[in-house]
């Protein structure tokens, strides 16, 4: 055991391994994801800071001194006051009191808030009780406060939304009226979103999260893009952080295109000029984490992609580091020493400038 | 003499060789292209030279795993792999009638679905079509699929696994519920039990007893072969 | 889990500085350094006292920027962000929405 550190696995549980065990799964992690994505590999001095960060011996790790980065704000105050059998806790608060935890108690650089379905589509209905909020918290709060939602394309298919649903169409092999689905999708989704934040600018909101574009597909991604699009058009101060969904963009669609650009199978280098062309001034990449590989392993991946990501922008890169991604455990209360672990392997190695 | 003899003989050997792995090729290169017509005269072609269940095997499935390669990659999208089993499908099709009588045995049969509550569809789609196309009889009851619908399916098939996929934590709990209906229905010796979906992990899997959990559709494939094979 | 985060790597937010450098990163598109060096200069300290929860509080206090324990009389909310516009001389709609209300 002297010659063995804790680590752990993607699920979270904890494991013991020898220095050459880590350092094979570090080469490995980071070879799958240039392979992949067709960019370098961790460097020698990079995996040997990673491998050092990991077999650190205490729980806790931290950047130096100098070195912090502002730590952004997902899925609103749902952490607070989420009770659905999710990563919320439950505590009985106010969106209000939620977005000011986070400020006051918590020390977060920035602030979303968002409703408890974190969908775009179904805050149609309740808009203005989201720009009553919005109102509440800005007169209230300092740190920068977005709209965070999910675009979440999935809500536009039966049997919760018009169009017919392209999964059962492409088992049907209807591979034409499938992507026709998909557009139409698509282009209600960017209809409605712009809709949604033209309503919650007029009353203040500093601009919008799209977060997890790309779950339902490219189609998500188009909606997005264009959304964002129409969004930095009409409001150019308004503040937009593009947050992905994963590390290669599934090709639900396969032949959508943002200005010119094919959508499908973008990993994170690629996805960001897009992100930034259609104006978003933040862009949060995505590794997940694959629960049967260690947390070397899914570390040393998710900094490579991470790494060539912040290299190909140009607008700030706050990597995504929740539950599952970014070489965190899928676990819904990650354990501190690998989320730690894993924030100053991203500010220390991969380069980001914001979680 | 004796070289030229062996030589003649190697020389000849590599020729059929070569010639069978060039029909397999074309056979994959068809699937891949996900183009029916292609797949379809190059079954025509391979016809002739190779046996119906190697021309499947050798030819067409590998095909299709190269387009599952792909589709991982983000080569590849989901389009074209259910293009690529249409294609396939088709190719099996004109086979028929070749396969010899011991090929009919029945298929090892999966029953796929996403929980009860659960919307999401694609990634268990994917993995139907997969496990389709490795030879297996998959019936996939959909998504938002209730543990009587699993277990209704599962007697009327006589179901050899069952495939549970819950793509939320909220959900994931739906996997246990259906495990639970097969040991009350006395199921659950005969019917192996596989789970996935994003929240889904190796320790939840061996937490409610699940035979085994897949990260993805190519590993779905190789783990319903390591069981049920 | 993002108190672990903000442990390991965060600039803390308004406990030191961590708001006034995202805001310059969503209002300018700058990136990590370039946006400490900015606010760094505006407040006229080193980039490595933006995460110093000793020399920021002193220094928000004085600037009127927002302070995180609630400290009576000091400016918050939208009067937070009017002065924090002032100091790192960039727009904040809500406080340019409450300008139009107040005329």
């Amino acid at each position: 055991m002297a010659n063995e550190y804790f680590v752990r696995m993607g699920d979270g549980e904890r494991i013991s391994m020898t220095k050459e065990q880590i350092i094979a799964d570090l080469q490995e992690g980071s070879a799958d994801a240039a392979d992949l994505g067709d960019i370098p590999e961790l460097s020698g001095d990079e995996l040997d800071k990673l491998a050092d960060i990991i077999m650190d011996s205490n729980r806790i790790v931290s950047v130096e001194p100098g070195m912090e980065i502002p730590v952004t704000h997902d899925i609103g105050s749902i952490r607070i006051d989420g009770d659905q059998g999710n990563s919320g806790v439950g505590i009985p608060a106010s969106r209000l009191v939620g977005c000011m935890m986070h400020e006051r108690g918590f020390g977060a650089d920035t602030m979303e808030l968002g409703h408890i379905d974190y969908s775009f589509k179904p805050v149609k209905p309740v808009i203005a009780q989201e720009c009553q909020t919005m109102e509440s918290c800005q007169q209230n709060m300092t740190v920068p406060l977005l709209y965070g939602a999910m675009p979440n394309l999935g809500l536009y298919y039966t049997p919760d939304g018009p169009f017919e649903n392209p999964g059962d169409l492409m088992k049907a092999f209807k591979i034409n009226e499938a992507r026709e689905s998909i557009e139409h999708a698509g282009d209600h989704a960017t209809r409605d979103i712009t809709w949604i934040m033209q309503h919650l600018q007029k009353v203040g909101c500093d601009g919008v999260n799209f977060d997890t574009i790309g779950a339902a597909g490219d189609g998500d991604v188009y909606a997005s893009l264009y959304a964002m699009k129409a969004l930095r058009e009409e409001f150019p101060n308004i503040y937009i952080e593009a947050g992905m969904a994963g590390e290669c963009t599934l090709g639900m669609h396969g032949e959508l295109e943002f200005e010119g650009n094919v959508l499908a199978g973008l990993w994170p280098h690629e996805q960001v000029p897009l992100a930034e062309e259609a104006g978003a001034n933040m862009f949060g990449p995505v590794c997940n984490t694959n629960t049967s590989k260690s947390s070397a392993w899914n570390l040393a991946r998710s900094v490579t992609f991470t790494k060539a990501a912040v290299e190909a922008s140009n607008i700030p890169c706050h990597v995504d580091m929740g539950m599952g991604v970014g070489g965190i455990p899928m676990f819904e209360t990650p354990p501190i020493d690998a989320v730690t672990r894993a924030s100053k392997a991203m500010v220390e190695i991969a380069g980001v400038d914001g979680i | 003499m004796c070289f030229f003899y062996s030589s003649t003989i190697e020389l000849f050997k590599e020729v059929v060789t070569t010639t069978k792995e060039e029909l397999y090729k074309e056979l994959s290169d068809a699937i891949v292209s996900c183009k029916k017509d292609q797949v379809l005269a190059a079954v025509e072609k391979a016809r002739g030279e190779l046996e119906a269940p190697d021309i499947i095997e050798n030819g067409l499935a590998a095909g299709m795993n190269e387009v599952g390669t792909l589709f991982e990659r983000g080569k590849l999208f989901l389009p074209h792999v259910m293009m690529a089993a249409e294609a396939m499908q088709a190719g099996v099709d004109e086979l028929k009638d070749d396969m010899p009588e011991s090929s009919n045995k029945a298929a090892s049969v999966i029953v796929n679905g996403t929980v009860e509550g659960d919307v999401h569809d694609i990634g268990k789609a994917i993995v139907s079509t997969m496990l389709q196309t490795s030879g297996f009889e998959v019936y996939d009851i959909g998504r938002d699929a209730p543990v009587a619908d699993f277990i209704a399916k599962i007697k009327e098939t006589n179901a050899n696994m069952v495939g549970i996929s819950a793509l939320m934590t909220t959900t994931l709990p739906g996997q246990k519920e259906v495990i639970e209906a097969l040991e009350e229905e006395g199921l659950r010796d005969k019917v192996k039990v596989m789970v996935g979906g994003a929240p889904a992990t190796n320790a939840w899997a061996n937490k409610i007893g699940a035979d085994c959990y897949a990260e993805n559709a190519t590993e779905a494939v190789n783990k319903a072969k390591e069981l049920l094979l | 889990m993002p108190i672990s985060h903000i442990m390991a790597s965060g600039l803390t937010g308004m406990r030191a500085a961590g708001d006034l450098v995202a805001r310059m990163q969503f209002s300018e598109d700058m990136r990590i350094n370039e946006a400490k060096d900015y606010v760094s200069k505006k407040l006229g300290v080193e980039a490595i006292d933006l995460g110093d929860e000793y020399v920021m509080r002193e220094i928000r206090e004085e600037l009127d920027i927002g302070v995180l324990t609630s400290v009576p009389g000091c400016a918050k909310g939208i009067a937070s962000k009017m002065n924090i516009e002032k100091l790192l001389d960039i727009e904040i709609n809500c406080c340019d929405k409450f300008r139009e209300i107040t005329g």
